[in-house]
């Protein structure tokens, strides 16, 4: 039988501290574009490892987060079962070099399969992933290969209320409020989970107009 | 002496029984087997048998009724002398990748020109011992013989003298054993040698040739002389074919792709000679499955990079081919390639860093290849930006790769929603517009639409556009 201790670990409510204290060199991570986040994340995304973008619905600003990382990269990124048709035009707007590679499954299994052998063959930038609500073997499978061949990985999903543990090095979740984006973490390699904070991702958007008093 | 020309010849007793049997399974293979085929009065008698036939106690020659009271077991298929010869080319495809003068004696023997090979392979050793690895990794029961004329080399397979390393008289002396019953001559002069009391060739090239012309006719003069090397006929050298099509038979039906997986390796390593051979590479297969009622299906595998290798093209077949099923059994398969194109030296360091960018497309082509083989083409796709105003037809998504940059001056949305959605305007907020993006009245889908740029309720930016008074939701910011 397992461990009483286990089943606490399993949802998420006591963690083990071991990682803590890791060091990891500034170069493991890539700049986010956002000083606040990256401060929060310990100096940005880390290489090698799975990042959950939980959105309370898609197009909230997901992409605008990702937008100065994808910018950044020079080789070309997979985006995996996105929710609708990624626009190259306007991608190219965003000074994006590249358009990304679009993979499109409705398979599950063989949309992990692809991911899994994207990750394998090293030659990408950045693999995005629409997914819903991936299992927790999905997860951990993901972040194996994700951190055995350095290559960074997001995850972009449904808002989850009550969080079950999962192998993600980071999660996040998006929410829209008072005209500005708000990231809160629910889970970072560096410490404990932070409370939401805003961040301005309207300069990767069109200028809004002010809301008249 | 030593410009002198030098013949090797490769008999195959058993071609044909040795293609099929390397095509099944193991336990199949200690089964007694054996091809014959009908010898007028005789009967049907046995003509090629495999070791587990011999052991049996089946020899060839031997009438097949003969043979099944022996072996009960016995499994008998009828021999097609063209089949053979089909086989043999192949054959003499394979082998010319290390010898390029071959000539055909259908249906079992090859010949080869070497002495110009001396100075390739620096030894004949070398050259018999590649020959050797070949022929063992194809399973092909053989006897490889050498002679100072292509006929001499001939008679020595023909007596089953195994071995190509000797010294010319070396060779002499094995030919003046060499029984008169398996000279080659007609069968006629063979009896009338043997009634004169001469049984060996030797015993035959000791005698004046002026005699032997004034008793026995021409036909004896050009035979010795032919042996001698004296009088060489023109050999018809082989040419390989420009495209490749080759057929297998798989002997018992195949009922899915699955199965079809270890013929075709049979088949690709074919292939990969073929590329081989010309120093080619290759990007699309055909597959064909042929089926009891005559039909055949066909399926068309495309590769994102070229390949030559065997173990890369079985790999992205195999993955292609799990999407497929088969009709309906197959009792043959087939794989045609029609288009190649020349290689590309490739260094194997990556220390060169101006190259660096060049693997990079090359690996991402092959990740490429992979997931189209197992998802199907249309499953990943890159962007083209085209020269067009209409949104929709701005860009075109291909399967395959670009690295073109795309007009960075318009203000478009991330997302296109691949049809527009009719809206209703009381749950959005315009901010910004409008543009008007019309096409000329021309176009057969003439767009007249005024593009805003709106906020939803979840403070979503979407972009939208009024036509002819209706609201539609055409893409996404964020």
């Amino acid at each position: 039988m397992a461990h009483p201790l286990q089943e606490l670990v399993h949802k998420g409510w006591l963690w083990q501290g071991r990682e803590a204290t890791e060091q990891l060199a500034p170069e493991q991570f890539i700049d986010s574009g956002w000083p606040d986040l990256n401060r929060r994340l310990g100096g940005g995304w880390l290489r090698g490892a799975v990042h959950e973008l939980q959105v309370r619905c898609h197009f909230q600003g997901e992409l605008a987060l990702l937008m100065p990382t994808l910018v950044a990269q020079q080789k070309p990124c997979l985006w995996v079962n996105p929710p609708a048709m990624p626009y190259w035009p306007g991608l190219a707007h965003r000074q994006l070099a590249r358009a990304p590679l679009w993979l499109q499954e409705r398979d599950p299994k063989l949309a992990l399969w692809a991911i899994e052998q994207a990750l394998k063959s090293e030659t990408l930038g950045i693999v995005v992933a629409w997914l819903n609500k991936p299992e927790a073997a999905v997860v951990r499978r993901l972040q194996q290969v994700a951190a055995k061949h350095d290559q960074l990985v997001f995850i972009v999903t449904a808002w989850q209320a009550s969080t079950e543990a999962r192998a993600y090095v980071n999660r996040l979740q998006l929410d829209w409020q008072n005209e500005s984006l708000q990231i809160a973490i629910l889970k970072r390699r560096a410490g404990w989970p932070l409370p939401a904070f805003p961040c301005a991702v309207s300069s990767f958007l069109p200028p809004r107009r002010q809301r008249s008093a | 002496m030593s410009q002198d020309k030098l013949w090797w010849y490769l008999l195959t007793p058993a071609l044909l029984l040795d293609e099929q049997l390397a095509l099944q399974q193991q336990e199949q293979r200690r089964q007694p087997q054996v091809l014959c085929e009908n010898e007028g009065q005789r009967g049907r008698t046995v003509v090629q048998l495999n070791p587990a036939a011999i052991a049996a106690g089946i020899q060839r020659g031997m009438p097949e009724v003969l043979a099944q009271t022996l072996a009960p077991t016995l499994q008998s298929r009828d021999y097609d002398p063209s089949r053979e010869t089909t086989v043999l080319q192949r054959l003499a495809q394979w082998l010319h990748q290390d010898i390029a003068q071959i000539a055909l004696y259908p249906p079992n023997g090859l010949l080869f020109e070497v002495a110009g090979l001396r100075r390739l392979y620096g030894d004949y050793l070398e050259l018999e011992q590649r020959l050797h690895q070949r022929l063992r990794r194809l399973g092909v029961r053989y006897v490889l013989t050498a002679g100072d004329s292509p006929l001499m080399a001939r008679v020595f397979a023909q007596a089953g003298q195994s071995g190509v390393v000797a010294s010319r008289s070396q060779r002499q002396q094995r030919l003046a054993q060499i029984n008169i019953a398996q000279s080659l001559l007609p069968l006629v002069s063979q009896q009338r040698l043997q009634e004169l009391g001469i049984a060996t060739l030797g015993a035959l090239l000791k005698l004046p040739e002026a005699e032997l012309g004034a008793r026995f006719g021409r036909a004896i003069l050009a035979y010795l002389a032919e042996l001698k090397g004296q009088l060489c006929p023109p050999q018809q050298w082989y040419q390989p074919p420009e495209t490749f099509t080759e057929r297998l038979d798989l002997l018992t039906e195949v009922s899915s792709w699955q199965q079809l997986l270890f013929p075709l390796r049979r088949l690709l390593q074919q292939l990969e000679a073929f590329l081989q051979s010309r120093q080619w590479s290759v990007t699309q297969l055909i597959l064909c499955a042929y089926h009891r009622d005559k039909s055949q299906t066909q399926v068309t595998v495309a590769f994102a990079l070229p390949l030559w290798r065997q173990r890369d093209m079985q790999q992205l077949v195999q993955l292609q081919l799990e999407r497929h099923q088969l009709p309906s059994p197959a009792l043959e398969i087939a794989v045609q390639a029609k288009t190649f194109s020349a290689r590309e030296a490739q260094h194997q360091s990556w220390v060169a860093e101006p190259h660096t960018e060049k693997y990079a497309q090359h690996d991402l082509q092959a990740l490429l290849g992979k997931l189209q083989s197992r998802l199907g083409e249309q499953a990943i796709r890159q962007a083209q930006a085209q020269a067009d105003w209409r949104p929709e037809a701005a860009q075109l998504w291909q399967p395959q790769l670009s690295t073109e940059a795309a007009p960075a001056d318009l203000v478009r949305p991330l997302w296109l929603l691949p049809e527009a959605q009719p809206i209703t305007l009381d749950n959005w907020q315009l901010q910004w517009g409008p543009e008007r993006i019309q096409t000329a009245w021309w176009d057969t889908e003439a767009v007249g639409r005024d593009y805003f740029i709106a906020v939803d309720a979840q403070q979503r930016q979407g972009w939208v556009f009024q036509s002819q008074q209706q609201w539609y939701l055409h893409g996404w910011f964020s």
